[in-house]
């Protein structure tokens, strides 16, 4: 029986050997997706046995060793605790869809070798799996980072002809350097110094042995170990896309990449940031020097910087006219939604006495769980954008309309994502950001200012809302475009193929399952919670309620916050059925005709109302948070727009 | 269990039957109430019920690309406000108090707004889609007034529970400023709520021919209307519970005459300022309920430190 350790470093080289066999086959495009598939897919099985031994209960207790040079001062040292763990859950969800997603997908860049994707996929998502789970905060740390940054640029500048999606890659692959720098050097702050204050041992750069010496260090050397935090904070902020780093790459980096690898960006790499994040925030320092380690300013921070990415991402995404770029700038509002609940739970925990760990627990729990819940919508939308792409040639959501239609099953998948990301009720979405707002708006009476954050993160809920409106209604309902006409009418047939569906349709199902079952995720979490020992794990899991509550519900804060989704859900699908029964009640015969435009104009091109009309007077109002339409368009790919040469011609 | 089950359903049904019954009651005063303002003779009280039936038995011409859209927002508008009405206090104890909390009520609300937008978008004229998006503006700044009221009262009463927010909790800590602050701003965009002039903007029916719902006809419009009529209803009863409670704690049939005594009263209001008021422009409204807004996070930030 493999240990959790062992079966993480199976995955890895399950994934590498992958790497190389997908690179040897790389000719044959479809056997290539295909093993990269079931590599994947094996690799995810490996993780998730991992998962499931640590959630019975076997977590280790000291990490497993496997490569050690004591001359240079570092090991291969891994480590599956429950943090780990839900993330590791959440890149093998996410995965897996992905590489099946792409095995059709690719066939449509024809112009591109696969040569050049598979392989690096594959290494991409063996440093998550270290990177999720190492214990070396210096050289393995640095060895995954760069194992996910390269590949990530490889894949991000795929289509490397066209000139915009090299210069986004450039961009990444800056930014990601400077994260790696950030982080690195505040490691070798915290373990310097520290190292100095205990006399240094073999493994100065390991994450336990910063741990221990993390009291030390806090009393010597105060200013240091600032440093070494705020670099925390930049970097791993840098990698998840906090304002204001995060603007600078990912809206230019995740459209560029083929839509399974967007969804990998946006579904799972991007919170290996906010993985670091939780991991130096919260497990690294302990009750024990909750005197000397500020954690109350430092959640203040985090809890202020997320909700400026929140707000700015949002508003900077109602701005777009382009699928993939929207998408992106939402990937930065919804990471500033898990940062509001890390940084509540931070605050909390330090402030709140004796309610602190509860509600500090509600607010790692929305954070946690949103973490899951973002990965699974996102890379839902990411994938609908794809069918898009593949379907209509186009990422301009102007160009797009009435696809509904054609593609009903792609329009049923994106609508449910698109609920989950706006946060309408029954929806996995709202679970989660109902626990953010309930540990913000009860935790204001220890920290005041979480109310007001918490009304913030209400108000921009109602602006995704807004988004996705668009999003969905510009390109799946409203009228046919001319571009959709056409393309129907060479095409015959615009819904993906039925390996391009199953993705699909799984990511929707698992956004509604944990939607009305809120409690099977935050059971899921608690159950982590319990088994992450270190740091404020302990007191985390003792805050958390496993309380199963009526009607499948979740009962927060002793009571004083309830959601009952099975409830709701039965309320309203009486009410649906006496809607239902009352319409058919007057026996009204139905008939098809023209919409009415008051007998002057005829339905045209001309007259559409495009996705560029919408929500004007908000978008003016807010002109200064920026994110405007410089750089909304992008070139048509080049696959798209050969697709229709060969189609037409 | 199995008798606090019964009473749940009971009061979901009682509560629903009622809405829907007194909804174009309602409306039928406020159409004759108006008529009576601009000198008019205005039509006979039970109008409303004539309207919805006859609706019910008219063709139902569907224009959008996208009929089964337009089918389900149609049926979810009326859903959404059967579901929510069992979380709103009528008089009595919210039947369904227990299943959800003031954030559920608000997100719960919500959704009636999206199935509008849905229509409009699934319906996909330019109208609709003018209206649509105007819809989408004007909540986007309305549902976080709504949002801080509950919110006041949340933090007031340590509690997100809805019977502890809807039972006066806004005016509770030291001088209740903050709920008296609240009371000012709900009543100042009460209007917009319940879709009325002067913040019918959507429907604009004298501009761009009632907006989302320009492309319905037959059962779906009979279905948005009577949403929209007991919307009115729902948003009153919420008013009432959240800022005008005193007497709900009376014996039965005394505390239920004076709740929807007090509803009346606000239709009343609601009607006045209707029949006097223009219609504001968009852009208006928006910055309008943006002010709006910055009163009601300053009542917010005075409500976190007890006033």
């Amino acid at each position: 029986m493999l240990t959790p350790e062992q079966a993480v470093v199976g995955a890895i080289f399950v994934c590498l050997g992958g790497a190389v066999l997908t690179a040897v086959v790389a000719s044959r495009r479809r056997l290539a997706g295909w093993a990269a598939f079931f590599v994947t897919a094996l690799s995810g099985a490996l993780v998730l046995a991992a998962v499931a031994r640590v959630f019975a209960g076997g977590v280790s207790e000291e990490p497993a060793q496997f490569l050690q040079m004591p001359a240079l001062g570092f090991a291969l040292r891994l480590h599956v605790d429950g943090l780990s763990a839900v993330f590791l859950v959440l890149s093998v969800l996410v995965a897996v869809p992905a590489a099946l997603y792409g095995i059709r997908y690719m066939d449509h860049y024809s112009g591109y070798g696969v040569g050049r994707y598979y392989p690096y996929f594959l290494v991409f998502l063996a440093a998550m799996y270290g990177l999720l789970t190492t214990t070396d905060m210096m050289w393995f740390f640095f060895i995954f980072w760069q194992m996910m940054t390269m590949p990530g640029y490889a894949l991000i500048r795929y289509e490397h002809r066209i000139r915009q999606n090299v210069r986004a890659a450039n961009k990444y692959l800056l930014m990601m350097q400077i994260a790696c720098v950030a982080t690195m050097v505040g490691a070798e702050f915290l373990a310097l110094t520290g190292a100095a204050a205990t006399g240094g041992g073999g493994l100065k750069y390991d994450f336990e042995s910063v741990r221990i010496n993390l009291p030390a260090m806090l009393q010597t050397r105060p200013t240091a170990s600032a440093i070494a935090f705020g670099l925390f904070l930049i970097g791993f902020g840098i990698k998840m896309g906090m304002w204001p780093f995060g603007q600078f790459w990912l809206p230019d980096a995740h459209p560029a990449a083929p839509s399974p690898v967007s969804a990998m960006l946006s579904g799972v790499m991007i919170k290996t940031g906010a993985y670091g994040l939780m991991r130096y925030f919260l497990w690294l320092p302990s009750p024990a020097v909750r005197v000397e380690f500020p954690m109350a300013s430092w959640g203040a921070l985090v809890v202020a910087l997320g909700t400026i990415t929140l707000f700015t991402g949002t508003m900077q995404a109602l701005r777009q006219e382009q699928s993939k770029r929207l998408l992106a700038f939402h990937s930065i509002g919804q990471i500033g939604y898990i940062m509001l609940g890390a940084g509540a739970c931070m605050v909390l925990l330090a402030k709140g006495g004796g309610i602190g760990a509860t509600l500090g627990a509600v607010g790692l729990c929305g954070a946690l769980f949103h973490v899951l819940n973002h990965g699974l919508f996102k890379a839902l939308l990411f994938l609908n954008a794809g069918s898009l792409l593949w379907a209509t040639g186009t990422q301009d959501l102007n160009r797009m309309g009435g696809l509904m239609r054609l593609m009903p099953l792609t329009a049923a998948t994106a609508c449910i994502a698109s609920f989950s990301i706006a946060g309408v009720p029954l929806f996995n979405g709202f679970a989660s950001k109902w626990h953010i707002y309930v540990a913000c708006i009860a935790g204001s009476s220890a920290a005041k200012y979480l109310a007001v954050c918490g009304l913030i993160a209400i108000l921009t809920s109602a602006l995704t809302l807004a988004s996705f409106m668009k999003f969905f209604g510009a390109s799946f309902l409203s009228r046919s475009s001319k571009l959709v006409k056409e393309r129907f009418a060479s095409r015959r047939r615009l819904e993906v193929g039925g390996l391009m569906q199953v993705p699909q349709v799984f990511l929707a199902a698992a956004c509604v399952l944990l939607g009305i079952w809120p409690a099977l995720g935050v059971g899921v979490i608690g159950m982590a919670l319990r088994q992450s020992h270190q740091g404020w794990g302990e007191a985390l899991a003792a805050g958390t309620t496993a309380s199963g509550g009526a009607w499948w519900g979740v009962t927060l804060v002793n009571g004083a916050a309830v959601f009952a989704p099975a409830g709701v859900a039965l309320v309203l699908v009486g009410g649906l059925l006496a809607a239902l029964w009352v319409s058919k009640a007057g026996g009204a015969s139905r008939r098809v005709a023209e919409p009415w435009l008051c007998g002057y104009a005829r339905e045209g091109e001309h007259n559409r109302y495009r996705a560029h009309g919408y929500y004007g007077e908000i978008k003016r109002l807010f002109r200064w948070v920026g994110g405007g339409w410089r750089g909304g368009m992008v070139e048509e790919s080049a696959v798209a727009s050969r697709g229709n040469d060969r189609k037409s011609g | 269990m199995v008798m606090s089950w019964f009473w749940a359903t009971i009061g979901c049904i009682f509560n629903a039957a009622l809405v829907l019954v007194l909804a174009p009651l309602f409306e039928g005063i406020l159409r004759k109430v108006t008529a009576r303002v601009q000198s008019r003779k205005g039509p006979p009280l039970l109008q409303s019920y004539y309207d919805l039936f006859k609706l019910l038995g008219k063709e139902d011409i569907e224009s959008g690309e996208a009929p089964w859209a337009q089918r389900f927002a149609a049926w979810l508008s009326m859903g959404v406000v059967l579901a929510a009405v069992c979380f709103v206090p009528m008089g009595f104890r919210a039947p369904l108090g227990g299943a959800g909390d003031a954030l559920v009520l608000i997100y719960l609300l919500m959704l009636g707004g999206l199935c509008t937008l849905m229509a409009g978008l699934a319906a996909g004229s330019a109208y609709s889609l003018l209206g649509m998006s105007r819809e989408m503006m004007l909540m986007i700044t309305l549902e976080p007034l709504f949002a801080v009221a509950m919110i006041v009262g949340a933090v007031h009463a340590n509690s997100l529970r809805l019977d502890a927010v809807l039972g006066g909790a806004v005016y509770e800590g030291r001088f209740g400023v903050s709920g008296l602050l609240m009371l000012a701003v709900s009543m100042a965009s009460f209007q917009a709520l319940v879709q009325r002039v002067p913040f019918d903007i959507p429907e604009a029916e004298t501009e761009i021919m009632e907006g989302p719902l320009s492309e319905y006809s037959g059962p779906k419009l009979a279905l948005f209307k009577w949403a929209r009529m007991a919307k009115l209803v729902v948003y009153a009863a919420l008013f009432v519970a959240l800022f005008v409670p005193w007497g709900s704690g009376l014996p039965f049939p005394v505390g239920w005459v004076l709740f929807w005594c007090k509803m009346l009263v606000l239709v009343l209001v609601v009607t006045l300022v209707a029949a006097t008021h223009a219609r504001y422009r968009v852009d208006q409204a928006v910055r309008y309920f943006g002010g709006m807004l910055v009163i009601a996070v300053f009542a917010l930030i005075l409500a976190t430190y007890g006033y």
